[in-house]
């Protein structure tokens, strides 16, 4: 989609190049972070693609076509671009400003129109917003409008630099949900700087973690960036606990849940206690008649106790969803009674039941796991070890 | 005036504003008024009529605003042109010497860049303009400059990078978002010209400055009184003019 050869810059009057000698290939349909200390060279990159910074020398290509020295202006029309300030023209409208670029390519005026509905849709900005002005919106809706602007004639690809970057943390978090939700839609292919390698390791679908002159140190899926670091420089700049940040990458419904026996909390004892005789567990859950969990009970609690089962044994609180990330599972799994947490469905009804044993079974399976589920089927064709090793080993060669 | 009152009712409070627009119009119908009820008092000679008649007096405010508009005209698309050149990277190395040249048009005295004029050129109309340009070139450009520059450089950045051409951010982002600190430069420098204008009149260019140059020579305060008077309030109409243009022409959204 986006291949980079030889790529170099050197700005006047320095000496030392910016960037030198990068080659990387970007796939189709992928987020690719460009993470690396300040002063790497990671937005020169970036910025090399649309040709904001024009390289010394090396090549650009965009899906297949050399691009490195057709009309600027032309080809950054073509390719979607948000930045850190957000940079809205504050004197133009909402309206005004996502059709930006549809304007320079000439759409007519209900094309346009149409298309500034749907993007403000997409990005969850309410049309009453069409005619404000930038000055009008939080920093959060500001930045859901650069991101529509940048989107706005359909380019193929987004390229953005630290687009989170000045937004407060609880923001940004539902701002970064939110921008992977819609790239499961939109499926561009994205460019993603920032400095932060938790954001890369959550926004990249490949991280490329760049030293100083943007040489690649690894350039690989942020799985096997955390468990097979290249050298002693990505293991520093994941900093510590790899192990845990891996598990944020991993959601609950990717594993198997354990069998676990449920009753309801209208059943009569003897229901439940026979259904707790016919395994080997300790404890049923009781769902309500929604299907929602209601309470943990244990055999002795109800053994030769009359409790009405909704006041008997314990609340069922340790609740995740199944798309919860495994760190959070295993967060509300440490603080629950039976080390436990019940799965439920967007409904909140009862899905299953994960416990520890089972977490660090995945774990444990998770690597060819994982490889299978990250495989795109555009890049099908070429062996997924080929793509990130090689390329940092060619890297280095040269 | 709908254009204006809908910008004023459109705004916060609309009403404060638009009684902010008509006090000074008021004011100077009061004043004006006041004036002429003066020297309807006064019993006037042959000189003082010869001054204080409605058409010397309409000629000669035509003339001073005559002047007025024609060397700020003159000097907006001047100005405004070197401003925005002197902005460009291409000109970075210029620019401070430009700057200089304007500065020295600034510093002289009016009366000395009016009489130094007379004497290598001619005297009249023309040579009292380019008095007039000259000394007001300076804030205009000063205020160009300044409002492209502090154009948030992210804005420009995110401009060039969705495709526009350099132009075309110079015309739809760098010109509009500097308009509020161009105007105020244009205000600042209409008032000089009027004001600056009254002494055209020693160097042919007529006036009410003539006015008020022969009252004092013949001593006659009545006319004094009253060209000095029509003088001030054609100034602070002009100014209040352009403060309503500086609101009404400011891009919404700032």
């Amino acid at each position: 989609m986006i291949r980079l050869e030889d790529l170099t810059k050197v700005f006047p009057a320095q000496e030392e190049a910016a960037v030198d000698d990068l080659s990387l290939e970007i796939y189709e349909g992928e987020i690719v972070v460009l993470v690396g200390p300040s002063g790497c060279g990671k937005t020169t990159t970036m910025k090399m693609i649309n040709r904001i910074i024009e390289p010394t020398s090396g090549r650009i290509f965009l899906q297949g076509e050399d691009v490195t020295k057709v009309n600027p202006d032309k080809l950054r029309r073509r390719i979607g671009y948000v930045i850190q300030q957000i940079g809205l023209f504050p004197h133009m409208t909402i309206a005004d400003n996502i059709a930006t670029v549809p304007r320079m390519l000439g759409w007519e005026k209900k094309r346009t129109s149409d298309r500034i509905d749907e993007l403000l849709e997409t990005v969850g900005i309410d049309l009453s917003y069409r005619d404000r002005y930038p000055k009008e919106l939080s920093g959060g809706q500001r930045q859901r409008i650069g991101v529509a602007r940048a989107m706005a004639a359909d380019p193929p690809v987004l390229l953005m630099d630290e687009p989170f970057g000045a937004i407060d943390p609880i923001t940004r978090d539902r701002l970064q949900d939110e921008f992977l939700r819609l790239q499961q839609e939109i499926r561009k292919t994205i460019v993603f700087v920032t400095h932060d390698i938790d954001e890369a390791i959550k926004m990249g679908d490949r991280i490329a973690i760049l030293k100083h002159q943007s040489k690649i140190a690894q350039y690989d899926t942020p799985e096997r960036i955390l468990t097979d670091p290249a050298d002693e420089f990505v293991q520093d700049f994941i900093g510590s606990g790899p192990s845990i940040k891996r598990l944020s990458l991993s959601r609950v419904s990717d594993i198997e849940t354990s069998d676990w026996p449920v009753a309801r909390l209208t059943d009569s004892h003897d229901e439940v206690r026979e259904k707790m005789r016919s395994t080997s567990r300790d404890h049923v859950l009781l769902l309500d008649e929604q299907e929602k969990p209601g309470r943990w009970v244990g055999l002795e609690e109800i053994q030769h106790d009359d409790t009405p089962l909704e006041e008997s044994g314990r609340p069922a609180v340790a609740i995740v969803e199944a798309n919860t990330n495994l760190y959070d599972t295993l967060d509300t799994m440490i603080t629950s009674y039976k080390g436990s947490a019940i799965i439920v469905d967007e409904g909140g009804r009862y899905a299953g039941v994960v416990d520890f044993d089972t977490v660090l079974e995945a774990i444990n399976t998770m690597r060819p796991h994982e490889r299978d589920r990250h495989m795109s089927p555009a890049e099908g064709e070429q062996p997924r070890e080929r793509t990130g090793q090689d390329l940092q080993a060619g890297g280095e060669e040269r | 005036m709908t254009t204006l009152q809908k910008a004023a009712a459109k705004g916060p409070g609309g009403a404060a504003r638009l009684l902010r627009y008509f006090t000074m119009p008021i004011f100077l119908g009061l004043a004006g008024l006041a004036l002429y009820l003066y020297v309807g008092t006064q019993d006037l000679d042959s000189i003082e009529q010869r001054s204080l008649n409605a058409g010397t007096l309409i000629q000669q405010t035509a003339r001073l605003l005559e002047l007025a508009a024609v060397s700020t005209a003159i000097v907006v698309t001047l100005a405004v042109t070197t401003g925005v050149l002197l902005t460009r990277p291409f000109a970075r190395r210029v620019s401070p010497f430009v700057i200089g040249l304007a500065n020295i048009g600034q510093a002289v005295p009016s009366i000395g860049v009016l009489a130094l004029l007379a004497i290598i050129w001619s005297i009249g109309f023309w040579p009292c303009i380019v008095a007039l340009v000259a000394y007001s070139f300076l804030s205009i450009l000063r205020n160009t400059m300044v409002g492209l520059r502090q154009v948030d450089r992210s804005i420009i950045e995110a401009a060039r990078g969705m495709g526009m051409t350099k132009l075309a951010v110079l015309f739809r982002i760098e010109l509009p978002l500097a308009v509020p600190i161009i105007l105020a430069g244009i205000r600042t420098a209409l008032i000089i010209n009027v004001g600056t204008a009254t002494l055209g009149t020693f160097i042919g260019a007529g006036g009410l400055g003539e006015s008020i140059n022969n009252a004092i020579r013949l001593d006659r305060t009545v006319v004094l009184v009253a060209a000095s008077g029509v003088t001030a309030i054609v100034a602070l109409f002009v100014d209040w003019l352009a403060g309503v243009a500086e609101d009404v022409l400011r891009p919404r959204g700032l």
